[in-house]
Parts: C-alpha cells; structure tokens; sequence
C-alpha cells in the first residue's frame, strides 16, 4: 500500500469520521452538521485530487447542491414552506 | 510538494478566525435565516447546547457562508491563483442567491480569504494546506461535539453584542 | 488514486448503502443516500470526469427535493 499526501488523506479520514458520526446520531436534525462536514471534505478532496480551474466550478456545484439538500430536508422537517 | 504538519496546523487557526470573526460580524448567530435553520438550532438547543450557538450552525449547514467562502477561496487560489479566487466569490454569491440568502457573509468572507490565502503563499505555505485546514476548522465547530461549540460560538456573540 | 483512498471513499459509500436500508425514517434515509451520493465524487473526480461530476453533483440533490415534495409534511402525520 502505497500511501497518499497528508493532506488528501486527513481530507479522506474526516469525510469517513463524519459519515460514522452520521450514521450513530439520532436525531435527524442533528446529523446535518455533521453531513455538512462531509460536503467540506469531499469538496476539498476534488480539488486535491485534480488541480484543474473547472474543478472549481465542480467543486462549487457540489458543494452548494449538498447544501441546497441540507436546506431542503431541513425546512420541510420543519413543516415546509406553504408553497410547496 | 508534501505538506508539513506544522503549516497545517497554523492554517486550520487562520481559518477558523477568518470564518469565525465574519459571521459573528455579520450576526449569524442572531436568528435563524430559514426555517430549517431555526429548526436545527431548536434541535440543538434540546440536546443541551445555547441557542445562539446552535442557529449559527443552523445557519452554516443550510447556505454557504464565510466557512464555505473560505474552503471554496483557498481551492481557487490552489488551482488558478488570485483570479480563481474572485472567481469562486461569483460562484458563493450564486449559490448563496440560490439557497435565499443575501450573500454578504459568503462573499465577504471569500474576498479576504482570496487575500489572506495568497499572502500566505507567499512566504512558504501551499493553498493545499489551507484547503485541509479549513475542512480540520469546520470539523472543530460542527463535528465534535455540537454541545461545547455551540456554548463556545454563543459566547463569543454575547461579546458581539458588547 | 491509491489503494488507502480507494478504502476510505468505498467504505462511505457501503456505509451509506447499509445505513439507507436499515433506518426508518424518511428523512434519515434521504440524508444516507446524501452519504453514498459523497462517496463517488473523488472517484469521479480522479479519472478526469469533471464533466459528469458536475451533472451529478447538481442532479442528485435536485431529485432528493423533488422526493420532499412528493412525502407528506411531517406535522400531518398521524
């Protein structure tokens, strides 16, 4: 086994801690900071894996979608928006 | 280029103040912006956290702020420098519009992030190392443990409001 | 990429895949599938498809809203 750059692989090791952290919470509200703290790493990840400027974009797209489904599941737990 | 422990560990602080200071600055603790915002500050206000503390993190979770401002800055500055950078400011401004927020706190904070990432190129460190120190920041407010961070964040918005 | 990556990003999809078939809840299972979802983007992003990780990482949470918007508000449950 051959191994990676520290960076990449702390980013690797906390994107698995969280996603543990994940699955052992709860209650359901409680476990979206911690999915947030998988988007941060996977989002970083991309980047460290391919140092490209359209991974930019991808990276964003990934990162502000997570966030949106973030958004979305929270507000409806919540009772939702009346318009939808 | 490996990456040192030492330049990791000092970033991850620079990080954290940055992100830190500009959303205690632009009052996202004060209340939160959506309503699953609120919601998720309520949750962690029952499992024995502070309020402010927990809409702050509510606020986080559910539209990029100055914490993904930064992350998103040091990855511009990674892969295409200064101009990459401003770049994914445009890119958190669109995404903060998308997720009904205004956007100032994400956008501000991507701007100075931009700076602060380049100068620190500039004497020794790699924007690799500020991308894993803001994803080691963000793990210290919303993966240890949610009751000490959000007592720690309400305090710190109790000296906002002087 | 190499092997302790491949292991890291394989476990959190097989985690997330275990933990959307064993929850209950709707909403636990919508945020496990935003885990499996997290898995395959490095694996995307190592082979050069930035192109299809794209399309992918703005799909997925479109489809989980239009999941929400077809359930049932949870203050009408019984």
């Amino acid at each position: 086994m051959n191994w990676p750059d520290i960076a990449l692989a702390l980013c690797g090791i906390i994107a698995l801690y969280a996603a543990v952290r994940v699955v052992l919470e709860k209650d359901t509200m409680r476990k979206l900071p911690f999915l947030n703290v998988v988007s941060f790493a996977i989002s970083g990840s991309i980047i460290l894996l391919i140092p490209h400027p359209l991974a930019i974009v991808a990276a964003a797209a990934y990162f502000v979608g997570s966030t949106l489904e973030s958004n979305a599941i929270a507000s409806k737990y919540a009772g939702g928006p009346k318009n939808e | 280029m490996p990456a040192d422990p030492l330049h990791i560990l000092i970033a991850a602080m620079v990080s954290w103040v940055n992100f830190v200071t500009i959303d205690v600055f632009f009052k996202l603790p004060e209340r939160g912006g959506v309503s699953g915002a609120t919601e998720i500050g309520r949750h962690i206000e029952e499992g024995g956290g502070a309020l402010h503390g927990g809409y702050m993190m509510g606020n986080i979770v559910s539209s990029p702020d100055a914490s993904a401002g930064t992350l998103l800055a040091s990855c511009g500055v990674y892969a295409a420098g200064i101009p990459g950078g401003l770049f994914a400011a445009l890119l958190v401004y669109v995404g903060n519009r998308i997720c009904y927020d205004p956007g100032y706190a994400g956008t501000t904070g991507c701007i100075t992030a931009t700076f602060i990432v380049y100068g620190f190129t500039l004497i020794g460190f790699s924007a690799a190392e500020f991308i894993v120190g803001m994803v080691i920041a963000i793990l210290t407010i919303q993966g240890i443990s949610h009751v000490h961070s959000s007592r720690l964040l309400s305090t710190l918005w109790r000296w906002r409001q002087g | 990429m190499n092997e302790f990556l491949m292991i890291v990003f394989g476990a959190m999809v097989i985690l997330g895949g275990i933990a959307t078939i064993i929850s209950r809840d709707l909403f636990d299972k919508l945020i496990s599938l935003g885990i499996i979802v997290a898995g395959i983007m490095p694996f995307l992003a190592d082979r050069g498809l930035l192109d299809v990780l794209t399309a992918t990482a703005l799909i997925a949470p479109l489809s989980t809203i239009f999941i929400l918007m077809a359930i049932r508000r949870r203050a009408d449950e019984p």
